[in-house]
């Protein structure tokens, strides 16, 4: 199994009534800031990423929310580019995973291609390439995005960059929502093509494209895996048999929340508050209507959450949920090194989960405390991680090269032209 | 509702076929008399008592824009740009045989319709417009209906939410199959026609004006949330030969929330 750190980063010092006033994302006054506090949220945040770099991790991944005090990363190339610069200095073999560039929100595509190179070049040749499609505030609050076009500029930003990646010759690039008389980057990435992720909620239609097309699939378990997780790993497995495609648990990635210390009470006195903090001032602080403003979604998909808004899990009383709730639905994995290992590996043993995203410094956790739990986690819980799948002959294709990943022949990439194909719905 | 004082004629329904056939738009149909083409609102087209009313002086035709239609979410997917919709509409008009309709349009149907009447001077006859969109002043934020949230919703549309016009017109069917399709109507009504508003609600319209030639009375509820009274003598002093009609104790429905109000206004000016 690979495991990543993954980190975002918010602000660490909003007031203690912050969820009651604010919301997390577009609205929230900036005035609630002061200097001294976002340069220790950002920097202390790369810091750490270091920390995980030097500690083994297998990959460092990291998130873009454009105007949220959740996570101050409107574009996760800055930071991603830094950490690839320092890694490659020190000799870190570790996988560069921005999760990344939202392609739904993007006026940029050909940028976005550019930049993604950039970075694997800089990492020679680490980069692992995440394109969500993009939350629907950040899209079209943030962005201007009408939501209606969201999934459709999603599939033909995609498309554009896989070419431009791919590609030998220049090309003009005459879609629906760009026109580029002559794409033609300098630098393309060292990676024949860096792996692909694509971020999913649940939604069948994205899990479906990312198995047709080979890409890599990650479920954030934010809304808390206890509730959610059965669902949405057994609806993408079940989709795979359809498709008579492989189990292969490197397909999967699995975002958790994970708190380790010495014992169980340990970890719940350490590290509740922060939990607390980083759930109710941030998810939970997100408006409904900015998750899902009207057109995002397609009408089929608003029928099915209307009626079953299980993939929710407990996102709506999470503004105002206390540590126990927070653990009780799987929100957070803490305890000790031993009771979060056998979580873990039952986890991503029942539900076939070969990628495990460790996210270890959230909420209000001061970078001593996140360098304590990344230690934990790295001597403690990940050796024992490690050796899950191993020998069961499944090989790793969505992982880069240099770093023992096994790519998928750039054949299986299907190069489709730009003009009318790009199908909205 | 509790406004309607006769039994209202229930439409019929007919289709016609644009765009090279790539789009078949759903319309309803009721009354006899002239042609009057009536282009409904963000959230969908409902047929009320307003249109009952209009049924029995005029031969009323409602569309059903792109996407609203049940149990055809893709239309919306079709057409792209603002000018090709006009075009749609045109065409449609044309195919029904309409000759110089009255055209009423309420909120993103008033934008339409205004656009209507810029882009082909001499499709209506008259133009009303009630609480139109498609004017942008940076002292005067309109609100993003789609944007709001379930409480401040109600706000937005109505001057008095809670009063019994407002919480019939909010009011979702109680069966829960039949309140999800509802819903979810709702939402991708929203979601199809802001593909023209997003994120602003200002295509252009300001500098076509000029090119209206039909006489025009602009409806506008005084207390409107959504988009505030002053656009009505935005939009008077942008169209050449018009008149504002400013109905008491309305939000952005004024033909909902004051129905005889309103109606008294549209009906003097229509004679």
């Amino acid at each position: 199994m690979k495991v990543t750190l993954f980190e975002q980063a918010p602000y660490r010092f909003l007031p203690s009534d912050f969820e009651a006033h604010h919301d997390s994302v577009c609205s929230t006054p900036y005035s609630l800031t002061t200097e001294a506090g976002v340069y220790s949220s950002v920097v202390d945040y790369i810091d750490e990423l270091m920390t995980g770099a030097r500690a083994g991790f297998d990959g460092i991944s990291l998130t873009e929310h454009g105007q949220s005090s959740y996570d101050l990363s409107p574009n996760p190339n800055l930071v991603a580019s830094a950490v690839a610069y320092a890694t490659e200095t020190e000799r870190l073999s570790t996988a560069i995973f921005p999760m990344g560039r939202s392609l739904g929100k993007t006026r940029e595509p050909v940028r976005v291609a550019e930049e993604y190179a950039m970075v694997d070049v800089i990492s020679g040749g680490r980069l692992i390439a995440g394109f969500p499609v993009g939350l629907s505030y950040d899209a079209s609050i943030n962005n201007g995005i009408p939501p209606i076009e969201v999934r459709g500029r999603f599939e033909e930003n995609l498309e554009l960059i896989l070419r431009a990646w791919r590609d030998r010759d220049p090309f003009a690039w005459n879609g629906r929502y760009g026109q580029f008389p002559q794409v033609n980057l300098w630098p393309r990435p060292l990676q024949e093509q860096p792996p692909v992720w694509i971020t999913g909620i649940g939604n069948p239609r994205t899990m479906q494209l990312t198995l047709e097309r080979g890409f890599g699939f990650n479920y954030f378990g934010f809304a808390g895996a206890k509730l959610t997780g059965k669902r949405i790993f057994e609806r993408f497995w079940e989709l795979a048999d359809q498709l008579g495609l492989e189990r292969n648990p490197y397909r999967m990635g699995f975002l958790q929340t994970i708190a380790v210390s010495e014992t169980d009470a340990r970890a719940e006195k350490e590290y509740g508050a922060h939990a607390e903090y980083a759930y109710r001032k941030g998810l939970g602080a997100i408006p409904p209507e900015m998750l899902g403003l009207p057109g995002g979604v397609n009408i089929h998909g608003v029928k099915a959450m209307l009626k079953d808004p299980g993939d929710f899990g407990m996102y709506g009383t999470m503004r105002t949920a206390g540590f126990g709730e927070l653990a009780d639905a799987g929100v957070v994995i803490a305890g000790s090194p031993a009771t979060v290992r056998d979580q873990l590996l039952e986890y991503c043993t029942t539900y076939g989960i070969g990628n495990l995203h460790a996210m270890l410094g959230f909420g209000s956790m001061p970078k001593d405390l996140v360098q304590k739990n990344i230690h934990l986690f790295a001597t403690e819980v990940l050796p024992h991680l490690r050796t899950l799948w191993q020998d069961q002959g499944f090989a790793h294709h969505w992982w880069p090269k240099r770093l023992g990943g096994v790519p998928l022949p750039a054949a299986q990439e299907h190069a489709p032209s730009a003009a009318g194909r790009t199908q909205a719905s | 509702m509790t406004t309607t004082e006769r039994a209202q004629p229930s439409p019929r329904e007919e289709t016609v076929d644009v765009w090279n056939g790539r789009l078949r738009l759903r319309v309803k149909v009721a009354g006899q008399g002239a042609p009057l083409l009536y282009l409904h609102g963000s959230t969908g087209l409902a047929w009320d008592p307003f249109l009952s009313r209009l049924a029995e002086q005029y031969t009323v035709y409602a569309p059903e824009f792109p996407g609203t239609s049940a149990g055809e979410p893709d239309a919306a997917h079709v057409i792209d740009d603002l000018s090709d919709m006009v075009l749609v509409f045109e065409e449609a008009s044309r195919s029904l045989g309409l000759s110089q309709p009255v055209v009423v349009g309420h909120d993103f149907g008033g934008m339409l319709a205004a656009e209507l009447a810029a882009h082909f001077p001499a499709l209506p006859g008259k133009l009303v417009l009630i609480s139109p969109l498609g004017l942008w002043r940076d002292d005067l934020p309109v609100a993003t209906l789609s944007a709001a949230s379930q409480t401040e919703l109600p706000g937005l549309l109505f001057h008095d939410p809670s009063g019994d016009v407002a919480q019939a017109a909010l009011a979702f069917p109680e069966d829960p199959e039949a309140a999800v399709e509802a819903a979810a109507g709702m939402v991708w009504s929203l979601g199809s026609t802001g593909k023209y508003l997003w994120p602003i609600p200002d295509r252009g319209l300001r500098a076509r004006l000029h090119r209206v030639a039909a006489r025009t009375l602009i409806v506008w509820g005084r207390e409107d949330r959504l988009a505030p009274a002053a656009y009505a003598d935005e939009f008077a002093g942008l169209i050449r030969d018009s008149a504002v009609a400013l109905i008491d104790d309305s939000g952005h429905l004024p033909q909902v929330e004051q129905f005889k109000q309103a109606l008294t206004r549209i009906e003097e000016f229509l004679k």
